[in-house]
């Protein structure tokens, strides 16, 4: 069979050099060895790697002479058959045989060497990796190097040591004001608390100094008036007063101090910031405990009870007291207390009964609201915190009528509180016409006068009822005790504590959901002077420590009781933000009545 | 005497088995988990102190346990890093490359616990949730790593059927040899489509047609579809359609190493990223004390 073998050759300045050649054989060998009808000058060519044999259906079949095989259209074979018609390329070493068929219809095949450039292809087996669809790495990791530095160091840095030098404001009515460095807000590691909110963008106006914790100078910028050094206590008997540390957190106050961190005791150490939006987080009842857990240890004339958890380690309240008439108002614990003068006569159970006089009297004023309760007389103050004080005129007199004389249709009453008034009242009284208490008519037999069942309805001597007001039947002294002394007509000066706890905070608001003599044994009460507080026992119901999961309310020292005293002023509450009062209620109301 | 030649060729096929099995061990079983049980050791340790720890008035990184776990992570993020100057120095034994590959993954996965803890789960727009978001990016991003090292290098050893990629590339070359001389019967417009087909180098990919193999453009099926079926045609239409096989296979093989390779791409850019995140994150903290 007649096959046509094309040689391309090249010289050596490029030019291609193209010889034809038929040959008419049963086999094509072809190799290194010059014998081979296609002689390959490749050391990577085999001396015999080859055979082809025309088919007798066209074909030609290329065969491994060895065991080194060979590419057929570039995949690595030993064996194959390609149609001239179809056309197929082997390759060996670096030479390319491409068998196709020519225009006359002969077989034709091809030889033509390869230059490869190693390099070439190495770079273009490069083009499966992801290297020539993506920036480089390297690029992408400076890039994002730079861009960080530069907004999140670079740029607040700069522009804080640059900043110009302004007061700090906090704004009108706590509305965030922009501050003087850039980009500082990336900083931020959380919102400030509602107090310092006005402060909000202005980083810068406490951070003044790069490397420097915020000191109590800082804070004193603003709050130079609210606080003075001594306002917990004096400052030395709280140096004296701290417990000393423990190994541990010794370590962590040596590491603290070592990157200049204030304290302890400095405002930053109990006020924390950037907590979140919202009241400030209030004290953790450790920062108290540190000092009064065992306080009398390290102070021995302190007249404080040890306190470090409300649930197990706090004195028994003391209240403000009276103890007896005459006496001056002290602080007495209630598991001592005797008694609270407050110079009324007052059984809070008869009052409070539903089956005696006075529970079928209030009936039958005020069909339809059953007896007398705490609310009758007890009327909360505005903010809910505590009572007013009661009125005579407006819980009292309902039942105990100071009424002496009716003119017409109006009854004329004795002034409340004004012993000079009542008695000036009682004297113009006998002047006056008054309506005749008898008819003139007589009653018939032993009621007749002279009788044994006579009535005398004679009429009321108002100088007589002035001279007896002050018996404990008069008038005044069944509710009064009669001042002695002056040697006039005069009454002791009733006292209606509003605040008995002057160091702890009690909101009734918080606690409306109880009724009344939970708390108070207001209905068992025979007397005035009984004391009707309910000891640390009853709290403990509800609240234990701050740390206590079994608690209703876990309740940290905070919540009734404040580090900067301000009196009237609520502590720091765990469910509601600070409120300061404007105006400081009176202490004691009435006290000077 | 036999059997003493056959006990001490036991002894060497042992011997050699235990040395083959020790070097087929991967990063992942480095000395039975050595490293996982060192992480797992460090996230328990993190999680008992961040539980036990009293930190007023509540966890956050800038309590003592909150530096505490902020060092230790800062200083586990860099040596995590260093992987990049240690893996191109390749030593044996205690500290082989295998050992400190198989520690950065199962250390970098604590950090994770550590860095969350850390945060106190306080997150915000700022310079440090920055810092978290980035580093978190980056442990997921290893974490794809591993997972396409474990199962896609079959799957390349697959599709490569035997041949190297330079053969893959050889092969595309001698069709497009043949495709030139087969195609000089053709027409104008029949030739210019076997150009455009010729001309297309299978490498001009853009990374997403990479990954999801999708060549919506490609030349060799639009000549595919343009060539009129004549005698000269038949050819170039064969010739056009194992072209197309051949850029098929090659084309899978850059889909697999594109997914192969990707993670790295997002793993060390944001491993710099998170360097410089942190370095503002550590600053800015003691520049506002």
């Amino acid at each position: 069979m007649i096959l046509r073998i094309r040689t391309i050759d090249f010289t050596a300045s490029g030019r291609e050099i193209v010889r034809l050649r038929d040959v008419d054989t049963a086999e094509i060998t072809v190799g290194r060895a010059s014998e081979n009808t296609i002689h390959l000058p490749d050391l990577a060519v085999e001396q015999q790697h080859l055979r082809i044999t025309p088919q007798p259906n066209g074909e030609l079949l290329v065969e491994a002479a060895g065991t080194l095989g060979f590419t057929l259209d570039g995949r690595t074979s030993t064996g194959g058959a390609i149609d001239p018609e179809r056309g197929g390329e082997v390759g060996l070493g670096s030479y390319r045989l491409e068998i196709g068929r020519a225009d006359d219809g002969v077989p034709l095949i091809t030889v033509r060497q390869i230059t490869q450039d190693g390099g070439e292809l190495k770079d273009r087996l490069r083009g499966f990796t992801l290297e020539r669809a993506l920036p480089s790495r390297r690029i992408m990791s400076w890039a994002a190097l730079a861009v960080i530095l530069l907004a999140f160091l670079a740029i607040p840095v700069w522009s804080h040591l640059h900043r110009p030098e302004v007061e700090p404001d906090s704004g009108a009515h706590g509305q965030e004001i922009g501050g003087n460095v850039l980009m500082d807000a990336s900083w931020r590691t959380g919102d400030l608390s509602s107090a310092h909110h006005g402060l909000e963008g202005q980083c810068e106006a406490c951070h003044t100094t790069p490397f420097v914790a915020v000191t109590d100078q800082t804070c004193l910028t603003c709050h130079e008036d609210s606080f003075d050094d001594s306002d917990h206590a004096n400052p030395q008997r709280m140096a004296n007063g701290r417990a000393p540390f423990g190994a541990g957190e010794q370590l962590l106050w040596d590491i603290a101090q070592v990157f200049n961190k204030p304290g302890p005791g400095a405002c930053t150490d109990c006020h924390t910031e950037h907590e979140g939006a919202g009241a400030m987080e209030p004290t953790s009842e450790q920062f108290c405990a540190d000092c009064h857990e065992t306080l009398d240890a390290r102070l021995t004339d302190t007249a404080l009870g040890n306190a470090s958890d409300f649930g197990k380690i706090h004195p028994q309240f003391q209240a403000l007291v009276t103890p007896t008439r005459g006496a001056e108002a002290q602080r007495v614990s209630l598991d001592d207390v005797r008694g609270d003068f407050g110079g009324l006569k007052f059984p809070h159970d008869m009052h409070l009964s539903a089956t005696n006089g006075v529970g079928r009297m209030a009936n039958r004023l005020n069909p339809g609201d059953g007896p007398l309760d705490c609310a009758s007389c007890h009327t909360p103050t505005s903010d809910g915190v505590r009572f007013q004080p009661v009125n005579m005129e407006q819980s009292c007199e309902g039942c105990h009528s100071l009424v002496y004389d009716q003119v017409g249709s109006t009854f004329r009453s004795l002034r409340h509180g004004n012993v000079d008034a009542m008695q000036a009242d009682l004297a113009a009284a006998d002047r006056a016409p008054r309506h005749p208490v008898s008819t003139g008519r007589q009653r018939p037999g032993m009621f007749a006068e002279g009788g044994i069942y006579y009535g005398n309805f004679s009429r009321v001597s108002s100088a007589g009822l002035a001279r007896n007001a002050l018996a404990p039947d008069g008038i005044c002294g069944e509710c009064h005790y009669p001042a002695t002394g002056s040697g006039q007509l005069a009454v002791v000066p009733v006292v209606q504590t509003s605040r008995y706890f002057q160091h702890g905070w009690f909101d009734h608001n918080e606690h409306k959901q109880e009724d009344c003599t939970t708390c108070h044994a207001a209905d068992t009460s025979s007397k005035a002077t009984d004391l009707l507080l309910p000891g640390i026992a009853i709290c403990r119901d509800c609240h234990l420590g701050e740390t206590a999961s079994e608690a209703e309310v876990p309740s940290g020292c905070a919540m009734c009781h404040s580090y900067h005293p301000r009196a009237g002023a609520a502590p720091a509450s765990q469910s509601r933000p600070i409120q300061i009062s404007a105006r400081d209620p009176p202490r004691i109301a009435n006290r000077a009545r | 005497m036999a059997s003493r030649v056959s006990g001490r060729a036991n002894k060497r096929y042992a011997v050699d088995e235990a040395r083959r099995d020790e070097d087929h061990e991967g990063f992942l079983r480095h000395k039975g988990f050595r490293w996982l049980w060192v992480s797992l050791l460090v996230c328990l340790i993190a999680i008992a102190g961040y539980a036990m720890a009293d930190v007023r008035p509540r966890p956050n990184g800038g309590t003592w346990m909150g530096y505490t776990l902020g060092t230790v992570g800062a200083l586990l993020i860099v040596w995590l890093a260093l992987l990049g100057i240690r893996k191109r120095n390749m030593t044996a034994g205690r500290w082989s490359l295998k050992a400190w590959t198989s520690a950065h993954v199962y250390l970098g996965l604590s950090l994770i616990v550590v860095g969350t803890l850390h945060t106190g789960f306080q997150f915000g727009w700022n310079v440090h949730t920055l810092a978290y978001t980035l580093m978190i990016l980056v442990i997921l991003s290893g974490l794809y790593g591993i997972f396409v090292y474990a199962t896609l290098p079959r799957a390349i050893a697959a599709n490569r059927e035997q041949m190297t990629k330079a053969q893959m590339l050889e092969s595309l070359a001698a069709l497009d040899r043949q495709l030139e001389t087969a195609a000089q019967p053709l027409g104008r417009e029949e030739s210019d489509l076997v150009i455009a087909a010729l001309a297309a180098d299978p490498f001009r990919a853009s990374a997403i047609a990479r990954l999801t193999n999708s060549y919506p453009r490609c030349r060799t099926d639009a000549a595919l579809k343009g060539m009129a079926s004549s005698a000269a045609g038949e050819k170039v239409i064969a010739l056009l359609r194992k072209r197309r096989g051949q850029l098929a296979q090659i084309r899978r093989h850059m889909r697999l190493r594109a997914l192969l390779d990707i993670w790295l791409y997002f793993h060390v850019p944001m491993t710099i990223a998170l360097i410089a995140a942190l370095t503002a994150h550590i600053v800015s903290v003691f520049y506002y004390w």
